[in-house]
C-alpha cells in the first residue's frame, strides 16, 4: 500500500536536511565519512523521523527503539539526524571531529541520542543483538507464548563491514534465538575503503546468505522511501525471525558529481563544498 | 607469626568456578537484573538454574566470543547485568577488542568471567595457559580486574563485583584450590588483605598461588625470616597505599602470580614501586614462555611457582636490602 505522498515528502525534506548539515559538518571538521554518511541518509531519514519510537526530550526512556549505527566511521547523517529531531543543538556541528568536541568521528555514546560507540568494524550487529535481547527480558507474551518486545533494535551494517566474521556470528545468533525485534539493514552502497566490494572481497549473493541463515530478507531501493517503510514495516508482521533489509544505495547519493566515485573519507575543498550545498538546497 | 583471616590449616579443595556458580545462584535468585551469558562453556549450578526457572536470562551463543562479548555489551545498553563465560585465552586473545570497545569504552556494566584463567590449568596445554591476561586487561581504561585466590575468597570477590557498577574482569582458575579463608574475610574490592604482618620482606600474591605464598611464609619464619604477606586479589586498581607501606615498612618485596610477570602483577607493583618508593623487588611468576601440558605440581616446579621458589626468592631479595 502506497505512503502518504506528504510524508514521503517530508522524509525526503529531511534527508536534504540532514544530508546538508553532515556537509557543514564534514567542511568544519575539515574531514569526514561522505560517502556512506550519505548512502544511508534515506534510511536513517525513515527511521528517525517516522518509523522509530524515540523522544528526543527523554534521550535515556527505556522503551525507545535502539538504532545502532555499525559501520559508525558513517556519523555524519545520523548526527545531523539527531540535530534536527533535536536531541542537541545544531551549533555542535561546528565542533565536529575537533578536540574536545562531543561529535567525535566515530559515534559514541556520549551523545544524546547515539546508542553505540562504534570504530572498529563488525561488532555492531551483536551490540543490537543484545539491546534486542534486553527487550525481550520479563516481557508480556502473546497467545503463541511469544515475548512481545519493548522495544525494537534497528542496525545499519555495512557491505564492506560484513568482511568482519563477527557480524556472521551475531547473524547466526539472532536466528537461533528467534529475535523478531531486530533489524538490520546493510547499506549496500557497493564500495569499502579501497576498492568496490566486488573487487575487495566479493560477497555475492548477498540477499543469499542471509537467507541461508534464516533472516526474513528483502531486497530494495534505499534510496525509495516508498520500499524503505514498507520493508520496515513488513519486519515488524513477520514473527519468529530477525529480519534483514538489503538496502542497495549509491555511494555519496546526493550530490549528483560526487555518486559512485568512492568517495570515502574525505575533505571537502571550498569548490567541493560549493558543489554540495549547491545541489542540496 | 599471627595468621590474619585464614584458617589454621587449608579445607576443603574446591573448583573456583564452582564456588562462582554457588555464589551466582544465590545472586541470580535475588537480581533480576543477571543475565548469564556463555561461549559454549559448561553452564554450571547458576546456569542450570537460570534454564530451568529464567531461560530468558541465559544465552549461549556457541564457539563465538567475539559475539559473546559484544552481545553482553548490547545487554547492558538495554539495562541488564550481564555475566559473559569463556575461557580466558578466548576472551582475552579473540574478543579483546570487543572488551575494549564495546564493554570498556563506555564503561558498560558487563563482568567479564576469565574462565581456565592462568598458566596453572592442568593437562590442556599451552595453547590454553593464558599467561597474558594481566597485563591484557590492567592497561585497558575503566576495568576493573579481580583475581581471588580460594573457594571463599571467590564468592565474596562474585558479590563485590556484581554489587559494583562497571565492566569488571574476574579471574579464576581451572584447577581446584584449597580453602584458605574463614567465612568471615571481609573482602573489599580494592583493598589488599594482610595475611601476616612481617617486618623482614612483603610477599604480595594473587591468584590461587596464595597458598604456596603462605607456605613459604611458614618456611621463611622458622628461619627466622619474618614475612607480610598480601593477597592483592584487585589487580585493578591495585591497592598503592598497601604496596608503599610494605615497600617503606618491610623493604624487600616478591610479586607472586600464576601469569607472566612481563606486564602481570610483577609488572604493576613494580609499577608503583619503582616511581614512589623504590626497594628490591623480585618478580615469581611465568617468566616469557608459553605453557605446556602437566599437572598442577609439575607445573609449579617447571615454571618456578613453587612455595620453594616463593621462599628462595624472598631469601635473594632481604639480600638485597
Amino acid at each position: 500500500m502506497a505512503h502518504d505522498e506528504n510524508l514521503i515528502q517530508k522524509l525526503t525534506e529531511k534527508a536534504r536536511i540532514i544530508r546538508r548539515d553532515a556537509v557543514e559538518m564534514i567542511k568544519a571538521g575539515d574531514g569526514g565519512w561522505i560517502g556512506g554518511s550519505f548512502s544511508q541518509a534515506d534510511i536513517i531519514a525513515a527511521l528517525m523521523f517516522h518509523h522509530m519510537k524515540h523522544d528526543p526530550k527523554n534521550p535515556h526512556r527505556e522503551d525507545r527503539d535502539r538504532l545502532i549505527v555499525s559501520k559508525a566511521h558513517c556519523c555524519e547523517t545520523v548526527y545531523a539526524a539527531l540535530g534536527e529531531a533535536g536531541y542537541f543543538s545544531k551549533e555542535l556541528y561546528q565542533s565536529y571531529g575537533k578536540m574536545g568536541a562531543t561529535l567525535q568521528a566515530h559515534t559514541e555514546r556520549i551523545v544524546p541520542g547515539i546508542e553505540y560507540s562504534g570504530g572498529s568494524l563488525g561488532e555492531g550487529l551483536s551490540f543490537a543483538l543484545g539491546e534486542a535481547l534486553a527487550a525481550r527480558i520479563d516481557a508480556p507474551r502473546d497467545s503463541s507464548g511469544r515475548p512481545i518486545p519493548r522495544y525494537r533494535a534497528f542496525c545499519i551494517v555495512g557491505d564492506g563491514e560484513s568482511n568482519e566474521g563477527q557480524v556472521w556470528e551475531a547473524v547466526m545468533a539472532s536466528v537461533h534465538y528467534k529475535v523478531d525485534n531486530l533489524v538490520a539493514i546493510v547499506d549496500h552502497n557497493k564500495f569499502q575503503s579501497g576498492a568496490s566490494v566486488e573487487e575487495r572481497m566479493n560477497m555475492m549473493p548477498w540477499a543469499d546468505k542471509w537467507k541461508a541463515f534464516g533472516w526474513d530478507t528483502t531486497e530494495i531501493d534505499g534510496h525509495d522511501f516508498e520500499a524503505i517503510l514498507t520493508a520496515l514495516e513488513n519486519a515488524d508482521k513477520v514473527k519468529g525471525k530477525p529480519h534483514a533489509i538489503i538496502a542497495h544505495t549509491t555511494k555519496c547519493k546526493g550530490v549528483p558529481s560526487f555518486e559512485n566515485k568512492n568517495l570515502h573519507f574525505c575533505k571537502l575543498s571550498d569548490e567541493m563544498y560549493a558543489e554540495a550545498m549547491e545541489a542540496l538546497k | 607469626m599471627k595468621r590474619n583471616y585464614v584458617l589454621e590449616t587449608p579445607g576443603e579443595m574446591k573448583a573456583m568456578y564452582q564456588a562462582y556458580n554457588e555464589e551466582m545462584v544465590e545472586l541470580s535468585k535475588k537480581n533480576g537484573k543477571i543475565v548469564l551469558l556463555y561461549g559454549d562453556f559448561p553452564h554450571g549450578a547458576a546456569g542450570e538454574l537460570l534454564q530451568k526457572e529464567h531461560p530468558d536470562r541465559i544465552y549461549d551463543v556457541g564457539i563465538a566470543e567475539a559475539n559473546l562479548i559484544s552481545t553482553a555489551a548490547g545487554l547492558a545498553g538495554g539495562g541488564y547485568l550481564p555475566f559473559t563465560h569463556c575461557h580466558s585465552i578466548f576472551a582475552i586473545g579473540r574478543a579483546y577488542n570487543q572488551i575494549r570497545q564495546n564493554v570498556a569504552f563506555d564503561k558498560l556494566n558487563v563482568k567479564i568471567v576469565l574462565c581456565n584463567s592462568g598458566m596453572l590449568l592442568a593437562f590442556m596445554g599451552g595453547s590454553h595457559q593464558i599467561i597474558e591476561e594481566i597485563a591484557a586487561i590492567r592497561v585497558i581504561p575503566n576495568m576493573t580486574l579481580v583475581s581471588p585466590a580460594d573457594p571463599i575468597s571467590t564468592k565474596k570477590a562474585t558479590a563485590a563485583i556484581a554489587r559494583h557498577v562497571g565492566p569488571v574482569a574476574l579471574r579464576l582458575s581451572g584447577s581446584p584450590v584449597p580453602t584458605m579463608y574463614r567465612d568471615d574475610f571481609p573482602f573489599e574490592l580494592g583493598k589488599a588483605a594482610a595475611l601476616t604482618d612481617g617486618s623482614d620482606a612483603t610477599i604480595i600474591s594473587t591468584g590461587m598461588v596464595l597458598s604456596d605464598a603462605l607456605e613459604a611464609v611458614d618456611t621463611l619464619e622458622k628461619e627466622g625470616i619474618k614475612v607480610r604477606l598480601l593477597d592483592m586479589h584487585t589487580i585493578k586498581p591495585i591497592d598503592e597505599e598497601a604496596i608503599l607501606k610494605a615497600a617503606r615498612e618491610t623493604g624487600a618485596i616478591v610479586t607472586v602470580e600464576d601469569s607472566s610477570i612481563i606486564g602481570g602483577l610483577g609488572g604493576a607493583v613494580t609499577e608503583v614501586v619503582a616511581e614512589n618508593s623504590p626497594v628490591p623487588v623480585k618478580r615469581v611468576g611465568v617468566k616469557d614462555r608459553f605453557g605446556q601440558a602437566g599437572t598442577v605440581p609439575e607445573l609449579k616446579e617447571e615454571y618456578e611457582l613453587s612455595a620453594r621458589h616463593i621462599a628462595q626468592a624472598v631469601r635473594e631479595v632481604v639480600k638485597k636490602k
